[in-house]
């Protein structure tokens, strides 16, 4: 063999491993046959009820996607970390799945204020995030190109739709508001005062802590107000209290109670007082249809199946459970949408173009170019503690970013 | 606002103030007795609070059982849950070095370890509402709206109050609780048996714990973290002076009105952080407490 | 020699063995340490950052509790502080790296001086709950002060520069966490061994005695109590050097309980325990978050068994081990 035909051997020999380094400089966390996703939920402590099943039933729909075949050919192979809803964990869960566990994207987070801290870290380092049930509009406004979000709704929109329907539906002028004051209370807050302001409606807002035991003092202050309507935007525990105190006072007007709280109705009804209690209540609802309804029914056959053993045990699923699987279906069909070459960058342009119907939410799941909060409508329910009466129309928040 | 409405605020403010306070008076009292006797702030106590509760629900959920049935097997298990913890983990732990601190981060570990139990029943994931032996119907005073179970609570309250001062002031144990909490070598020397009483303590502020649980769990409904109440307490322990019994119920009412009529009076989401105030104030002008005596030089 | 004498010579003589025999061990760590980011991933710098902080935290209450035996439990407030006066030192006037950490240090210490002025009139248990008090003040300002802080929005944190170069990332910021880490680490040892140091310890076994010896016991707790402040603000600097966003969620009581924790743990009145306790619960606590279902149970059985068999804490079972081995 000559000098020269050795020269040759070793250049191609160059240049073939060159081609082969460029075929291998695939996007992270893709291969020809898997995609990874990294997924992180409050699954210990006293936010585990807002996360764990939520994150079980984003893993059952990638589990039935995988079972007929996955997307272009891969399977989705989900990475699970625990968040613990507060920002530092979530933000070591988050570097863990991306820089330990290279995933390509990532589909977590129930605690609204724990996924705003990761959020500038997810934009630095491009990688797209697609929210759970966290609602976190810190996060969504103003939309980047990289987070995902308000699958539930977003809480601009449930407190400016809160607000709107008192003032549309009852004619209201003095509306009287309960929140938190925490980072949900500071949002739906937000938008329920331009609401108030646009329909010319007075709000008389009060703001407590998610763990007040004793809310006689605010509601005697509203009550003092005199309001047409009443306006509770709490979790489930201030809420019922805010609904048996309410009884207690005399107060007999309309009761707006916002998704935040309904999510175990029946408990709901056994804590907030009894059937009584419930003679004027509205409750804002952002699923399809109820929890447990026919028209669900398949979401929670569908988690049966996929956890027999967890469905067995008390209080399982847990309420929250439906909301995982907008979110994981987003994840899915943007995957299917990006095209079998799949790069962050066509995923991200995928998730953008998303609009469908999730057979699961009152609206349809649906971003835009600066919309990343993907469900935006609520509808009421007039709700005895036995029946309901979807009252007809949709009552939109008018807030928008600016 | 006109001097109506702040007449009827006044009222409403001190009447539920008044209710909630007897409640943190009666958490104060179960954890005064305890730092009395054994120098130690149970940063347990709301979970003991918690888990009484729970106890209860437990059996009603599970079980089915009868209210008479409940009532006692919950109290008993939660009396029974402090005598095994002081008798069995602490005594080993004051053994071990007997710090303080150390006995308080051992109670700290108690206070995990009964979250993590409760969550695992199942039961903790959303609020739960427990059975009201009173109705909720309305009764008023003056002008100022409560409840016939609000009336209940105090009522109760106040006789359980009035027990544990019997029991300190006219009873053997109660001397001898006072003995221990004066000086323990003396005790000893007296001949009262150190050990039955400090499990005694322990499993009478058990009781009070877990009576003034089911009394208010029908109020401020359940769920895990529902001992975040202690906190409330350990202010009015504070501000009654931590040392002093009488103290403690004194303290719980003041931070019940207080709490009540700063949100009538100031703002809602100024009533958590009123304790911590009321803390601050009354131990930057009489550090012992409204009815402590003077703080004991304890170094050795 | 008379055998009493023996006895008590002995522990001097092994325990310079013992900083000969650690010497070398101690720099190998420090080198090993400073390599970290060429050898791992950004996570795993992420969590040396964050147990960095814990370590400046439990020696600044260590201080104050191990050393001075003043019981302060308001350390998350003044960690607190720190962030805050870090994150708008480089927010709104722009300051670099080297400011924002002084700042935060300097604010968290004026009002830790402050603070201990106030409430270094009470003892033990008083001490202990006043403080507590303030921290849940602080918090509760910290939600509700928004124009300052963000309340329930939490604050975003811009990228700290250092000579003109913007840190963007754990490994950037890395060099410098464990470089501060380290200095305090040194003051500390510098403080224990110092007149001051000996001032505390005094103070803490007796105050009586203390101020029979001539020692200003009331300006000597005010010390420890601002130095203290003045570690937690350094921290609180420190995590906002690699960290973009701060909730007042994080600054409740949990968080000093949970440094409390590390401090007696690792063995309370010891740098090395602090600084053993703060690494050693740091990495229990992430390494916990792989099990979520009995995580808290776990973790106060932990605390439980620590308090019951290792009640003097990890550095004396450490070091007794190590001399241990040195006979044998």
């Amino acid at each position: 063999m000559g000098m020269r035909s050795v020269r040759a051997a070793l250049l191609g020999g160059v240049l073939a491993m060159a081609g082969g380094l460029t075929a291998l400089a695939q996007e992270v966390g893709v291969t020809p046959d898997r995609v990874r996703i990294g997924m992180f939920a409050p699954l210990s402590g006293p936010s585990a009820a807002y996360g764990q099943d939520v994150l079980n039933a984003a893993r059952m729909w990638f589990d039935k996607i995988n079972r007929e075949g996955g997307i272009h050919g891969r399977q989705i192979e989900a990475v699970v970390e625990d968040d613990r809803c507060n920002a530092n964990d979530l933000v070591a869960a988050v570097k863990k799945l991306v820089e330990q566990s290279n995933v390509f994207a990532l589909n977590g987070g129930s605690c609204s204020a724990a996924v705003v801290a990761a959020s500038d870290y997810v934009v630095r380092n491009r990688v797209p995030l697609v929210m759970l049930n966290a609602s976190g509009d810190g996060a969504l406004f103003p939309p980047n190109d990289y987070i995902y979000g308000a699958f539930s709704i977003s809480q601009h929109a449930a407190g400016g739709s809160a607000v709107e329907f008192a003032a549309r539906h009852f004619n209201a002028r003095r509306i009287a508001y309960v929140n938190h004051d925490d980072a949900y209370g500071a949002w739906n807050l937000n938008a329920a005062k331009f609401q108030a302001e646009r329909r010319g409606a007075g709000l008389n807002v009060q703001s407590i802590s998610p763990n007040i035991t004793d809310v006689t003092a605010p509601m005697v202050r509203l009550r003092a107000a005199n309001p047409e309507v009443l306006v509770i935007m709490t979790y489930a525990r201030p809420a019922a209290l805010i609904i048996r105190k309410a009884m207690e006072l005399g107060y007999r007007g309309p009761i707006v109670v916002a998704v935040n709280a309904t999510a175990d109705l029946r408990q709901m009804v056994a804590n907030g007082g009894g059937p009584e209690a419930f003679r004027n209540v509205y409750i804002q609802e952002v699923l399809a249809d109820l929890p447990g309804s026919a028209r669900l029914q398949w979401v929670y056959d569908m988690y049966r199946q996929a956890y027999p053993q967890l469905a067995s045990q008390e209080g399982r699923p847990q309420v929250y459970m439906p909301y995982g699987l907008p979110s994981a279906m987003s994840v899915t069909r943007a995957l299917e949408a990006a095209g079998p070459e799949l790069t962050r960058e066509k995923f991200l342009a995928a998730l953008q173009g998303l609009d469908f119907d999730s057979g699961v939410m009152a609206g349809p799941i649906r971003f835009g170019p600066r919309n990343r909060a993907a469900q935006q409508a609520a509808i009421y329910i007039k709700y005895d503690g036995a029946t309901m009466e979807r009252v007809p129309g949709s009552f939109a928040s008018d807030w928008r970013f600016e | 606002m006109d001097s109506e409405v702040l007449f009827l605020f006044l009222q409403q403010g001190i009447a539920s103030g008044i209710v909630s306070g007897s409640v943190y008076a009666l958490l104060a009292l179960a954890i005064v007795m305890i730092f009395k006797t054994s120098e130690v702030p149970n940063f347990a106590q709301g979970e003991v609070f918690m888990v009484a509760a729970y106890a209860a629900l437990f059996l009603i959920v599970f079980y089915g059982l009868p209210m008479w049935v409940v009532i006692p097997a919950a109290l008993l298990f939660t009396v029974a849950g402090m005598m095994l913890f002081e008798a069995g983990i602490l005594r080993r732990v004051k053994k071990a070095l007997g710090e303080p601190v150390n006995l308080v981060i051992a109670t700290l570990g108690l206070s995990f370890l009964l979250r993590g139990l409760v969550r695992q029943t199942g039961l903790g994931d959303t609020p739960r509402s427990f059975p009201s032996l009173v109705s909720t119907d309305p009764v008023q005073i003056g002008q100022a709206m409560l409840t016939r179970l609000d009336l209940a609570i105090v009522g109760t309250a106040v006789a359980v109050m009035a027990a544990v001062f019997l029991l300190f002031n006219f009873t053997r144990a109660g001397r001898a609780m006072r003995a221990l909490g004066m000086n323990p070598k003396a005790a000893a020397l007296v001949g009262i048996d150190i050990r039955r009483t400090h499990a005694f303590v322990w499993g009478l502020s058990g009781l009070v714990s877990a009576i003034s649980a089911l009394l208010i769990a029908p109020k401020i409904l359940m769920t895990p973290e529902m001992g975040h109440v202690a906190i409330l307490a350990f202010a009015a322990a504070i501000v009654g002076g931590f040392n002093s019994l009488p103290g403690a119920v004194l303290g719980g009412f003041i931070i019940g009105i207080a709490e009540n009529l700063v949100g009538l009076f100031v703002s809602a989401s100024a009533i958590v952080v009123t304790p911590f105030l009321a803390i601050m104030a009354v131990l930057v002008l009489r550090p012992q407490g409204l009815l402590g005596g003077r703080p004991q030089m304890r170094k050795v | 020699m008379p055998p009493q004498q023996a006895v008590a010579a002995l522990p001097a003589r092994a325990s310079s063995n013992l900083r000969l025999g650690l010497l070398v061990p101690a720099v190998a760590a420090v080198v090993a340490l400073a390599l970290l980011p060429v050898f791992t991933s950004g996570y795993v710098v992420y969590v040396a950052n964050v147990l960095l902080v814990y370590v400046v935290l439990s020696l600044g209450l260590n201080l104050v509790i191990g050393e001075a035996g003043q019981f302060s439990l308001s350390h998350a407030a003044f960690y607190g502080i720190g962030i805050y006066a870090a994150a708008l030192g480089n927010k709104l006037l722009g300051l670099p790296l080297v400011g924002c950490l002084l700042l935060a240090g300097v604010v968290a210490a004026l009002l830790g001086g402050v603070i201990g002025t106030i409430a270094l009139r009470m003892r033990d248990i008083y001490l202990a709950l006043t403080t507590f008090a303030f921290g849940e003040a602080m918090q509760w300002l910290f939600l509700n002060w928004e124009p300052v802080t963000g309340g329930p929005n939490g604050l975003r944190i811009p990228p700290s520069s250092l000579f003109g170069v913007e840190i963007l990332n754990d490994k950037q910021a890395y060099p410098v966490v464990l470089g501060v880490a380290l200095l305090m680490l040194g003051a500390t040892v510098v403080i224990s061994r110092s007149r001051l140091g000996r001032a505390f310890r005094a103070v803490r076994e007796s105050d009586v005695a203390a101020m029979a010896m001539g020692i200003p016991v009331r300006r000597v707790k005010i010390m420890a109590f601002l130095l203290s402040a003045f570690y937690a603000g350094v921290a609180g600097g420190l995590f906002a050097t690699f960290s973009t966003y701060i909730h007042p969620e994080s600054l409740g009581f949990q968080t000093t309980m949970t440094v409390l924790t590390m401090v007696v743990v690792g063995g309370l009145g010891s740098t090395g325990g602090a600084l053993l306790g703060a690494v050693v619960f740091g990495l229990i606590s992430e390494l916990l978050r792989q099990a979520p279902a009995v995580q808290e149970m776990t973790y106060g059985l932990i605390l439980i068994l620590f308090m019951m068999f290792v009640p003097r804490g990890l550095a004396p079972a450490v070091s007794r081990w190590v001399r241990g081995r040195g006979h044998v």
